[in-house]
């Protein structure tokens, strides 16, 4: 079949056209072009086009203007000829750009024909045995599959998973795939479908996992790119920026926290009660750790004498108020946390208030009233309570947890039911502390609340974990619940009204 | 690869068992080296029916057991004597030494869309499978041979 350039529909004729002059477009002689069949889509069908031209080059744009598509096929956008197309003029094989400019004469033959080639390198191979071994499924099949219990992982980076994955999906990169599948799929008859982006490394996870063990492994043909294409439900998850990425390198190294985790952190909210000696040290870890938000209570201003153990803050601040200098030192290391200050003392009036919300409370507070008001308030929200006290060369820590739904722990009241005569609980003030302890028991005290926010590990909840600076010993004591406990007993339904603990402290016990 | 009981062909590639046999011929022939050729004939509406199929040089400069670029000369050749005939070429064939017969990622960067690509694996000298793919949208669709 011939079509001239400037008809739609092709000539019926076998031969070039005759009878009636066709009507051609551009100068020069007329030519015919010898069209492959995939390019006979953009003629209409016509298996070879007659152009006007005086050169081969201006025979192939002729019949690019006159067929669109064409053109694409066979130039590239910069102009050149594509890589896997080989032209003829003639007999003669115009190899080179020079050769396009050959002059035609009337009559001339120029054919486009495909340049045929492949082949296998060693990865092809690779992944053709692959393909031939590990069964692929298209996005339909895997959602079927993941409906009947299939889990579809995503091995895909963090920076691809960030714009979406399949609904449900687990995302596991695959450089710590063997490592972590098994929290997702103890069971190695668990169905799997491995997804990337375009089904290659997919085929490659699928092996590992095979090799692991497990005994139904798919790959998804196509990856994600096809997944969206066919309009199947995409899920879009909180990731974390480069820059985080950079600063919590170390934290998404370990299996433990890894993203997932370092974004519970970065959802969470922590409060410190006392931007003193044990507040310091905790906020500045968990500021550095990536905790989202960082709360500080503290109606003091800052001393010269509590620089001695009192990191937060710097000799020119003394003055001012202790909350605003944490404020400065905390987003100076770590400006991407939200720190939430409050210049005023904890009280009965505004304990709830302000407790009310947080995920963790950090008790760095330095007399017996406060510590009842955070421990009673932290009860009746269900709040675990992080304590700490420090005591010229000892320390404690421990979790007060009873609203803890798996093995409640005691609250701070099943311990110390009554507080102590005034006289025999000193602060700092009166009885001194070593400069470093409350840096060993704050730190100790965010270790907990991060272990707490994660989810991972065993918390201080029924225990004391009691350390001795002079004899560098620590001792752990177990601390259980008192069942008759007025605040978290069995019986309590509700934990009583807050009542007037500087009194209740002030008062000597009957 | 699909299962069995879901899977349609794109499309029905009908090759006679002489011209089968003479593609397993040759790309025994050639192993270990890659062979390639051309698939002649016509389109209709039960498929692509082949009425010829050629075996053509393998002119890859260097790395000829994983790598065929089909004689140029040997597409024109095809190409004028099947429109003498009133044919076309539909397509191609070559082999996968020590490979199964599923088209590598190189040979989908260079196929073109609308041929049938015809891959013959040899292991150890043997011919073994022999599949038919087409490129739709920049993916392998596997087609059917029939004979």
């Amino acid at each position: 079949m011939t079509a001239t350039a400037n008809e739609s529909a092709p000539a019926n004729e076998s031969a070039p056209t005759n009878g009636s002059p066709p009507t051609v477009v551009g100068a020069g002689v007329r030519v015919r072009v010898r069209i492959p069949t995939p390019l006979r889509r953009f003629t209409g069908g016509a298996s070879e086009v007659e152009v006007e031209a005086g050169t081969a080059r201006e025979a192939l744009h002729a019949l690019a203007r006159a067929h669109e598509g064409v053109g694409e096929s066979i130039f590239t956008p910069e102009g050149g000829r594509r890589r896997f197309v080989n032209l003829f003029h003639g007999e003669r094989s115009l190899r080179t750009d020079a050769d396009l400019d050959t002059v035609v004469s009337e009559g001339d033959v120029i054919s486009i024909l495909p340049a045929v080639a492949g082949g296998l390198t060693a990865k092809d191979r690779r992944l053709a045995e692959l393909r031939s071994e590990i069964p692929e499924v298209s996005p339909l099949e895997a959602r079927a599959l993941q409906e009947s219990g299939a889990l579809i992982i995503d091995v895909r980076e963090p920076d691809e998973t960030s714009a979406g994955f399949p609904a449900g999906a687990r995302r596991v990169v695959r450089g710590f795939l063997e490592l972590q599948i098994e929290e997702h799929a103890p069971d190695l008859d668990t169905p799997l479908v491995l997804m990337c982006a375009g089904g290659v490394r997919s085929l490659l996870a699928a092996d590992d996992l095979r090799r692991l063990g497990y005994r139904d492994v798919r790959s998804l043909a196509g990856g994600f790119s096809r997944w969206k294409h066919d309009g199947l439900a995409i899920e879009v998850a909180e990731s974390l920026s480069q820059i985080e990425r950079e600063r919590y390198g170390r934290h998404l190294s370990i299996p433990e926290v890894g993203e997932v985790g370092q974004l519970a952190l970065r959802s969470s909210q922590v409060l410190l009660v006392g931007a003193g000696g044990l507040g310091s040290p905790a906020a500045l870890y968990l500021a550095a750790a990536g905790v989202g938000t960082v709360a500080l209570i503290d109606d003091d201003v800052v001393d010269r004498s509590n620089l001695q153990r009192q990191i937060l803050h710097t000799d020119d601040r003394v003055g001012a108020p202790k909350v605003d200098s944490a404020r400065e030192t905390l987003l100076a290391l770590n400006p991407d946390i939200d720190v939430r200050t409050f210049h005023e003392r904890l009280t009965s009036d505004n304990a709830e208030r302000l407790l009310a919300g947080y995920d963790v409370v950090v008790d760095g507070s330095d007399n017996f009233a406060t510590r009842y008001l955070v421990n009673d308030v932290c009860v009746r929200f269900g709040i675990p309570n992080v304590h700490g006290s420090i005591y010229r060369f000892e320390g404690q820590v421990s979790v007060f947890w009873p609203g803890r739904e798996v093995s409640p722990g005691p609250c701070y009241r099943c311990l110390y039911p009554e507080p102590p005569p005034p006289e025999l609980a000193p602060s700092c003030a009166e009885a001194g502390v070593l400069g470093v302890l409350p840096g060993v028991i704050g730190t100790l005290e965010a270790i907990e609340t991060v272990k707490l926010l994660l989810g991972i590990g065993e918390p201080l909840v029924g225990r004391l974990l009691h350390y001795d600076a002079l004899t560098a010993a620590f001792t752990s004591f177990r601390v259980d619940r008192d069942p008759t406990c007025g605040w978290c007993g069995d019986r309590v339904e509700t934990a009583p009204a807050l009542i007037d603990y500087e009194a209740f402290c002030a008062a000597p016990t009957p | 690869m699909a299962s069995p009981d879901t899977w349609t062909p794109r499309f029905r590639l009908r090759l006679d068992d002489q011209d089968l046999a003479a593609v397993r011929r040759w790309a025994a022939g050639a192993y270990p080296n890659e062979a390639c050729g051309l698939l002649i004939g016509a389109a209709g509406a039960e498929g692509l029916r082949v009425v010829e199929v050629r075996e053509a040089r393998n002119v890859e400069p260097d790395r000829t057991t994983d790598r065929y670029t089909l004689d140029p000369g040997a597409v024109h050749a095809a190409d004028r004597d099947a429109r003498s005939s009133g044919l076309d070429i539909l397509g191609f064939w070559h082999s996968h030494p020590d490979s199964p017969a599923i088209p590598s990622q190189t040979d989908r960067t260079r196929a073109w869309g609308g041929y049938a690509y015809v891959i013959v694996s040899v292991r150890t000298g043997r011919v073994g499978e022999i599949r038919a793919w087409t490129l739709e949208d920049g993916a392998f669709q596997e087609g059917r041979i029939v004979s």
